[in-house]
C-alpha cells in the first residue's frame, strides 16, 4: 500500500459557530443551489438519541456507533437538536443552531465527545472527488476525547498529531490494510488493530469515537461509493496483425491501375484517330 | 488491328484489372462497422434508485470485504475462444487496463463488478496479436455479431451465459471508456480489444473494438 502522496489536511474546526470542516467546501459547491447529501453520524458513547431537524423529528432513538442517511437537503441554515429518546425537543441535551449547508456538497454532522468530554456537533464536508482507477480514499477524522493520536497501517505512521476535531486524508492502493492508532508520537495502541478494507473508487470515513479517560475508544465508519474513475485506457494489440487500415502496397496497386488505365486509354485514343 | 493499339487495351485491362484487385481488398479489409450502439448505450444508463422516503440507519461498521465472483474461463464458440481470465487492475505507471502479458490471457479489471452483480459493466480485455507472440485470444473479436453467445465461467464454477447486443468500434482517443466500466446501469459483459488501422512504427493500433453482451 502507497502512501507516499498522502495530503495531510489540518482544518480548523470552530463547534460553536458551525464552521465546516473540511477541504474543497468552496469547490464542492456549484453556481446552482442543489441539494446536499447529508449523513448523521452517532459518537457519544452510551447516549441513544431523538435527533430533531428544524424541530421535526427526523431520526428516533438513534444508537451511538450509528449512521443515518444521506438525506437530501436543499441549501440553508438547519436547527439540529438531539433529545433523550422520546423527550421533548425543549429538553434537549445537545442543540446546533442555524448550521449551515451548503449546496450540492456531502456533508457528514456527526456527534460526538469534544477533547475534554463534553458532547458537541462537529459538520464535516466530505471530500466526493473522483479517485484515480486502483485507487481509494482513506478519511480519518478525530472526534473522540483523546489527545493527538497518530493513524499507523501496516506498522507506519500515515497521518501524525491529528486532534479533535479534525480530518486527515490520502489516496491510497484499494485493498486491505492493517491500521492502528496510537498517541502521537508513541507506540501506545489506543485503538485497533483492525483490518481496513478499502474499496476501489470508495471513500472510507473512519471516526475515532468515545474517551480515552473513560476507556471506551471506538471506530465507526462510513463509506461513500462511486468516485472510481475508468483506466486511461485498454491497450490490447502490438503485432499489426489484425490491421484494418490499407497498407502503402494498396496505393500503389491503386496507383498504377489508374496510370495504366490513362495511359493506355490514351494511347488507343491516339491510334484510332491515328488511322481515320 | 495494330500492335500499338493492343498493347494499349492490354495496358487498359491491366489497369482495371488492379483497380478491381484494389477495391475488392478495400472492401473486404473494410471494418464491420459498429452494430447495436444503442442498445449498448441504454444498457448503460443508471437504474433509477429506489430508495424509500424513510432515512436509511446502519450501524457504522468498518467495511467488509466483499465477496465477488470472478471469471476464470471465457468461451465465445461463434469464433472458436476458450481462454483464461485472470483478475488484473491498472498499470501503475500508464494508468490504463493491465491487459494480460501473455496474449492467451485475458484479464478481467477486479476493481469492477463480479460475475455476480446486479447492475454495472464486467469488464474483460484481450490482446488481439502481439509483435513476440502473433495472434491472441481476442483476434477475432471483431467478427462478433448480435445474438453470438458468450458463457463466462466464475470461480464458482458457475457458468453464466450473455448474448452480444452491439460491437462497436472507437477510435481510442475518443472511446467512452466511463461508460464501459461503469458500475451502475443493467448487468452487462464489456470485451474489449484492439483493432483499426495499425501504426507500425508506435506498434499501435487506432481503435478499441469494444462488444456488449447482455445475461441471458
Amino acid at each position: 500500500m502507497q502512501f507516499a502522496y498522502l495530503r495531510r489536511v489540518a482544518a480548523g474546526g470552530a463547534v460553536a459557530a458551525l464552521t465546516f470542516v473540511g477541504a474543497g467546501i468552496a469547490t464542492a459547491t456549484p453556481a446552482y443551489a442543489a441539494d446536499s447529501k447529508v449523513s448523521v453520524v452517532h459518537g457519544i458513547p452510551d447516549t441513544p438519541v431523538d435527533v430533531y431537524v428544524n424541530g421535526e423529528k427526523t431520526l428516533e432513538n438513534f444508537e451511538p456507533g450509528d449512521v443515518a442517511g444521506p438525506l437530501d437537503l436543499p441549501e440553508g441554515q438547519y436547527d439540529i437538536a438531539l433529545t433523550k429518546p422520546g423527550e421533548p425537543i425543549g429538553q434537549a441535551i445537545l442543540t446546533a443552531d442555524d448550521a449551515e449547508v451548503p449546496g450540492g456538497a456531502n456533508i457528514s454532522i456527526a456527534a460526538h465527545l469534544d477533547a475534554d468530554g463534553e458532547p458537541t456537533i462537529t459538520p464535516f464536508v466530505n471530500d466526493t472527488a473522483k479517485v484515480d482507477a486502483g485507487k481509494a480514499r482513506l478519511i480519518v477524522r478525530h472526534t473522540a476525547a483523546a489527545p493527538a493520536v497518530d493513524v499507523r497501517a501496516g506498522g507506519s505512521p500515515v497521518f501524525e498529531g491529528l486532534t479533535n476535531p479534525n480530518e486527515a486524508k490520502g489516496d491510497v492502493d484499494a485493498g486491505s490494510v492493517s491500521a492502528d492508532v496510537v498517541l502521537a508520537g508513541t507506540d501506545t495502541v489506543v485503538i485497533g488493530p483492525a483490518d481496513l478494507n478499502l474499496a476501489e473508487g470508495t471513500a472510507t470515513i473512519v471516526y475515532a469515537i468515545g474517551s480515552a479517560e473513560a476507556e471506551n475508544l471506538a471506530v465507526v465508519a462510513q463509506t461513500i461509493e462511486g468516485l472510481h474513475s475508468a483506466p486511461s485506457g485498454v491497450p490490447s494489440g502490438t503485432g499489426g496483425q489484425a490491421d484494418t487500415g490499407l497498407g502503402t502496397w494498396w496505393y500503389a496497386l491503386a496507383g498504377t491501375g489508374i496510370l495504366l488505365l490513362v495511359a493506355g486509354g490514351a494511347r488507343a485514343a491516339v491510334v484510332r484517330s491515328g488511322r481515320r | 488491328m495494330t500492335v500499338v493499339n493492343r498493347g494499349a487495351l492490354a495496358a487498359v485491362a491491366a489497369g482495371a484489372a488492379a483497380l478491381a484487385v484494389a477495391a475488392v481488398v478495400a472492401v473486404v479489409s473494410r471494418p464491420a462497422g459498429d452494430v447495436g450502439a444503442e442498445q449498448a448505450a441504454a444498457l448503460a444508463s443508471p437504474t433509477p434508485s429506489t430508495a424509500g422516503p424513510a432515512v436509511a440507519v446502519v450501524p457504522g461498521a468498518l467495511p467488509e470485504d466483499t465477496d465477488t465472483v470472478r471469471p476464470v474461463r471465457l468461451r465465445i464458440p461463434s469464433i472458436g475462444v476458450t481462454a483464461r481470465v485472470g483478475p488484473v487492475g491498472v498499470n501503475e505507471r500508464t494508468k490504463e487496463f493491465d491487459v494480460p502479458p501473455s496474449v492467451d490471457q485475458i484479464g478481467w479489471y477486479r476493481y469492477g463488478p463480479g460475475l455476480e452483480t446486479d447492475s454495472g459493466s464486467v469488464v474483460i480485455a484481450g490482446h488481439v496479436d502481439s509483435a513476440e507472440q502473433g495472434r491472441g485470444a481476442f483476434y477475432r473479436l471483431r467478427e462478433l455479431a448480435p445474438g453470438d453467445t458468450v458463457t463466462a465461467t466464475g470461480d464458482d464454477g458457475t457458468e453464466r451465459t450473455y448474448r452480444v447486443v452491439a460491437r462497436e468500434e472507437y477510435d481510442k482517443t475518443k472511446i467512452p471508456l466511463e461508460r464501459y466500466f461503469a458500475r451502475d446501469g443493467r448487468p452487462r459483459l464489456t470485451l474489449i480489444t484492439c483493432g483499426g488501422p495499425f501504426d507500425a512504427e508506435a506498434r499501435r493500433y487506432r481503435d478499441n473494438i469494444v462488444v456488449t453482451a447482455s445475461p441471458v
